[in-house]
């Protein structure tokens, strides 16, 4: 083994048992060089560094980047596939053992070795294995569950790819409140974005709407200076998402960037014209428009969802039809909603009666429809259950928020500028100091 | 008791899915995994499910495209299509019993949303909607204390079997926490 090497295994472990992680870790930035030299030695030095997760992990990094060992050249006579396999094994073992206290130092390196994993496993279509390792990881790096990693776009990537949704839902369904931010290590705002685009698509896909149309809706109002094609996709989707749940589009949040505005609504044109003819409420033109601009919905994916909008399209004009009347014959109901008689009207009626978006009674004999109001009194225990949790969700947020508060308030910057602010405002007057304080 | 077993073999069965070897799992797992999310009514994710199922298993395997089958038309609301798939197909072991509590599931369902959804029914809709001979419904009607008139009949709803009410003490608490709350 080259001496450098040596030397690097060695202070690896000096500083890893000292636990002195802060030095190690820039020890490990400066010696990328040395590993990449001793390519062919790398799991040599693995074996000698078990325990240092952090050193692991830095030579697993380079180990992975580097390009499969040539047969003829090497004396590791193994396949390119069998390689990939021996790398993929050791790096489930590492993520399996590492300490999470050790890693924590270097999320964005650990992160990076979770990306080459997914992307390899993206190449290999066999999403399927990774979803167990990446979540794994995610806990490992995750300081509490409602802590948002870089992995997390990962884990629903692999999800989405594998089209199996159940373990992304189990991050996915917690709210997430703080994300890594450590000194010098940026939180790529790509994987934020990923995150929570890959989430409502994950959402949509079982058909849990309004979760899907929150995490588009993030997707939206994140600040941004540049459009990003996330972004866009995610406004697009939000459209659609919107008009399926709430049969119109929803204002988008004051909040959001002036590019949205600006770039992503004129890059979105067929899908405001959808809303636009959706509002119309007439079946037969949005039929016209889906048809019309079929194309662009093909190629970016929404076609789907473009046939949900279509058929939400119906339900809501029946659900209009309980405002206005109180009994209506299947034949009615069929021409005003435009369906193909009554039979499909009665198909339409019963399965939002199951669905619990209407409240009617069918009567077969008469051929009659006849509209109640919402059963619901509001005095049941289930209500009561539901309640409360709303309830106990919205102690819940107000708790952090004031939180966040006490955490802005004695943050030094923030002292420093207010103070300074009102130092200012002494010579330029009461008035402004009084909005400042505000 | 029931209910609770099979969501508890769902769970370990997608376990065992996500530390399959390779990504793949047997067809054994497969066919009671997609029969059990059929059986929650959790149908997004048996269409899912069915969709990440290698295709040489399929082929290999009828029975999964037999229970695919009942799963489609349950996802298209074809009460004919699904008692007919589920009645008119045999069912290995490994299957058998979830099928069962399966079609149990089904014909409770039907008979509530037929209480729910109509006023008057049919006796030949409602057998076609439950599975059965219009003869077979009058009798279900008959037992159900429904009223029959003719060959028409009137459903009444089914009361909700209401949750089991949390325990006086832990009300208590939550009301306290509340109150607390409201007042800092």
């Amino acid at each position: 083994m080259a001496s450098p090497l040596e030397q690097f295994v060695h202070s690896v472990r000096t500083l890893s048992s000292q636990g002195n992680f802060r030095d190690l870790c820039e020890l490990l930035c400066k010696s990328t060089d040395i590993l990449i030299k001793n390519g062919q030695h790398l799991d040599a030095v693995l074996e000698c560094l078990q325990q240092h997760s952090l050193g692991m992990l830095s030579v697993l990094i380079i180990k992975l980047s580097l390009p499969p060992p040539s047969p003829a050249s090497n004396t590791n006579q193994t396949q390119p596939a069998d390689y990939q396999e021996i790398r993929f094994t050791q790096v489930q073992e590492f993520i399996s053992s590492c300490v999470a206290e050790q890693i924590r130092y270097a999320p964005d390196v650990f992160a990076e070795l979770c990306h080459m994993v997914t992307q390899q496993l993206v190449e290999a279509k066999s999403p399927m294995r990774g979803i167990e390792l990446i979540s794994i990881a995610i806990k490992k790096l995750q300081t509490s569950d409602s802590h948002l990693t870089l992995v997390h776009a990962d884990l629903c990537q692999l999800c989405l790819l594998a089209k199996c949704f159940k373990p992304a839902l189990k991050f996915l369904d917690i709210d997430i409140t703080s994300i890594s931010i450590q000194e010098g290590v940026q939180f790529d705002a790509k994987y934020f974005l990923l995150y929570y685009y890959y989430g409502g698509m994950i959402y949509a896909a079982v058909k849990n709407y309004e979760r899907a149309l929150y995490m588009f809706e993030v997707v939206i109002s994140t600040p941004a200076m540049a459009v990003s094609h996330i972004m866009l996709e995610a406004y697009k989707k939000y459209i659609l998402i919107s008009l399926i749940l709430h049969g119109k589009v929803l204002p988008i949040p004051k909040y959001v960037s002036q590019v949205v505005g600006r770039f992503i609504k004129p890059l979105s044109q067929a899908y405001h014209e959808l809303a636009n003819v959706y509002a119309t409420n007439s079946t037969e033109e949005l039929r016209q428009i889906v048809t019309k601009y079929a194309e662009t919905f093909t190629r970016d994916d929404n076609m789907g969802l473009t046939k949900q909008v279509v058929a939400s399209l119906y339900k809501k004009n029946i659900q209009r039809l309980t405002k206005t009347f109180l009994t209506l014959s299947l034949s009615d109901v069929a021409s005003r909603v435009q369906l193909n008689g009554p039979a499909e009207a009665e198909k339409y009626v019963l399965h939002m009666i199951e669905d619990g978006e209407i409240f009617a009674a069918i009567n077969q004999k008469d051929g009659m429809v006849i509209f109640h109001d919402d059963p619901e009194k509001y005095n049941s225990p289930a209500m009561l259950c539901r309640l409360e949790d709303e309830m106990t969700l919205c102690t819940e947020l107000d708790r952090r928020i004031q939180k966040m508060e006490e955490e802005i308030l004695v943050n030094p910057q923030y002292v420093k500028k207010s103070c300074g602010a009102t130092e200012e405002d002494i010579t330029s007057g009461q008035a402004t100091k009084i909005s400042y304080l505000m | 008791m029931v209910n609770e077993n099979w969501d508890q073999i769902a769970e370990d069965l997608e376990k065992q899915e996500l530390q399959a070897q390779g990504g793949v799992s047997s067809p054994q797992l497969y066919g009671q995994l997609l029969a059990i999310y059929l059986y929650q009514n959790d149908l997004c994710n048996a269409k899912f499910l069915w969709k990440r199922i290698p295709n040489n298993i399929k082929t290999q395997n009828p029975e999964l495209g037999n229970i695919w089958a009942v799963g489609k038309a349950m996802w298209l609301r074809d009460a004919v299509e699904i008692h007919k798939t589920l009645n008119n197909t045999h069912w290995s072991d490994n299957v058998s019993s979830i099928i069962k509590a399966l079609k149990d599931r089904i014909k409770e369902r039907g008979i509530r949303l037929i209480g729910r959804a109509y006023s008057s029914i049919n006796a030949d809709v409602m057998g076609s909607l439950l599975g059965m001979s219009s003869i077979e419904a009058v009798a279900l009607a008959k037992e159900k204390d429904w009223q029959i008139d003719g060959t028409s009949i009137k459903p009444k709803q089914i009361s909700q079997i209401s949750p089991p009410l949390t325990s006086t003490e832990h009300q208590l608490h939550k009301l306290t926490s509340f109150v607390s709350f409201l007042e800092n």
